[in-house]
């Protein structure tokens, strides 16, 4: 009988822990915090191929595609670094004058580095998470963050469209559920569409040995899509480097200044030798 | 039956602590997180007590490449992040704290999982530093090094300037039942301060509630911005490469 009592007692002692304790979320191994890295796990070899897999998005006729077909900056290259030349030149420079390659380089926008659009669908920077019982901070090395609240608090309304909207989440047993909504209007890999009233829905799932992320994307808005267009991204753990015999992995800060004139040139045509 | 009394008086138990701790809020007393808000009256600076080699004309030159640093959107970096005018959000993981201004300015991480810095060999000095952090008593303290002696603004509270030698430490407390953030930062850096520069901050916890608001633009190709920041006969703020000593 005391044996008996003793375990129903220690069956219950969980219940009496405090709620934050038992609220962190998964076990460590398949803890989502820490740095990560997008991966192209089917060898598509560019960040083209890599948009292209993405199923096209089913849009209700009328509605007019947004994001390039492979995504834009959300599907592919690393972009968001600035804006694009207005006038390419169709010609090879003279010697000494520079290809400039970002006629606007660092200025991100939507704020400055992104705000946390270039998070809703990261490219090829570094990605970090940190957990807390009462939120998720989503960061990128190359700027931005996004908050996923995990206190139960509701959307707020009335509220202004930003670049990475209003974001609540919860776990389902390993996986972070996150929703977002309140996003300004823009495209969407795959060739979808967004307005504030879309309904993103994505899945953080850890594998079981903590090594690889996979990150599902639903949209969803019966105004834009037939059907709820779903994609994923994939993620490996940061490589670990070597920090005087010990692995270690962190966030690393990308730095961008506008006012450094080397930002908008990659290559300068060096003194042509033409041989007689 | 005594077994059945037994149940009831740990289920009775659980409930209440359960109960109590969801009616206090009490935050964990090793857990930073939360919003905090640095108010008018959070910041008790003493002017730092400087080397002779420290002069006027780099000081000015340090004043310059901040400005240039605002005018061009770059990364801010410490000390600024942790005084940017808007409330910092701060999240304690299990490996990591993270540190976030409502700003374009780079988050901060103060690692929880070494004890030893990333080696010079592979970190590339950052305006924020490289920062690891470990508990004292009720004390978060955390070391941060690997700074970037240019980028971002570089002014110190109180005088002098971080540099690739600065060292900072910080003391992270919380004080009045969890209402107030202390954070005491030490600098010391042998090309610019005589002794250990202290100074304290203190943030107010914002309500559970509050929602960071989304960056104001920093748009550094905004023509009516730049005449703002750099009036006519005024001063251009210094590129980096003049601010250098």
């Amino acid at each position: 009988m005391r044996s008996r009592t003793v375990a129903l007692v220690v069956l219950l002692l969980p219940m009496a822990s405090p709620p934050h304790a038992r609220a962190q979320g998964p076990p460590p191994a398949t803890r989502l915090e820490g740095d990560w890295v997008r991966i192209d796990p089917d060898g598509a070899g560019s960040f083209g191929g890599l948009g292209a897999s993405i199923p096209p998005a089913q849009l209700l006729p009328g509605v007019t595609a947004g994001g390039a077909r492979g995504g834009g900056r959300g599907g592919g290259g690393r972009g968001g670094r600035g804006a694009a030349p207005a006038a390419p030149s169709t010609g090879p420079n003279p010697e000494g004058v520079p290809y400039i390659v970002v006629a606007q380089p660092c200025a991100g926008g939507l704020g400055g580095r992104s705000n946390g659009a270039l998070l809703v669908n990261p490219d090829s920077g570094g990605v970090h998470f940190v957990e807390h019982k009462d939120e998720v901070i989503f960061a990128g090395e190359r700027g931005g963050v996004r908050h996923f609240y995990l206190d139960r608090r509701s959307h707020p309304s009335p509220w202004t469209p930003t670049p990475a909207g209003h974001s609540v989440g919860r776990y389902e047993d390993k996986t972070l559920v996150v929703e977002t909504v309140g996003m300004i209007a823009g495209g969407v890999p795959g060739g979808g569409v967004r307005t504030p009233e879309t309904r993103l829905l994505e899945r953080f799932e850890v594998s079981p040995d903590g090594q690889r992320l996979t990150i599902t994307y639903t949209w969803d808005d019966p105004k834009v899509y037939q059907k709820p267009h779903v994609y994923r991204y994939y993620f490996e753990r940061s490589p670990m480097m070597n920090s005087g015999g010990t692995p270690v992995s962190y966030a690393l800060e990308e730095w961008c200044d506008a006012g450094d004139p080397v930002e908008k040139q990659s290559i300068v045509p060096p003194k042509q030798i033409i041989k007689k | 039956m005594r077994a059945c009394v037994l149940v009831l008086v740990s289920l009775a138990a659980a409930s209440t602590m359960r109960a109590g701790s969801a009616a206090q809020e009490a935050p964990a007393p090793r857990d930073i997180s939360g919003f905090w808000e640095l108010n008018f009256d959070g910041r008790q600076v003493p002017r730092a007590n400087l080397l002779p080699a420290v002069t006027r004309a780099k000081i000015d030159a340090r004043a310059k490449g901040d400005a240039y640093a605002i005018r061009w959107c770059n990364l801010l970096g410490l000390p600024f992040v942790m005084d940017p005018g808007r409330p910092l959000d701060i999240r304690q993981g299990a490996t990591a704290v993270i540190i976030v201004p409502e700003n374009a300015s780079a988050p901060r991480y103060l690692y929880l999982n070494r004890t030893a810095h990333v080696s010079e060999d592979i970190f590339d000095p950052s305006t924020n530093g490289d920062s690891i952090a470990r508990w004292d008593g009720d004390t978060l303290v955390v070391d941060t090094a690997g700074f970037h002696g240019e980028r971002g603004i570089t002014t110190i509270p109180g005088g002098g300037f971080r540099t690739e030698k600065s060292r900072l430490v910080e003391r992270y407390r919380l004080v009045k039942d969890g209402a107030i953030l202390s954070v005491t930062f030490t600098w010391t850096d042998p090309t610019v301060f005589r002794t250990p520069h202290s100074y304290e901050y203190r943030y107010h916890r914002l309500p559970a509630t509050y929602e960071p608001r989304q960056w104001l633009p920093c748009d550094p190709y905004d023509e009516e911005r730049a005449r703002f920041l750099e009036p006519p006969g005024a001063a251009r703020p210094a590129g980096r490469a003049i601010s250098k000593e």
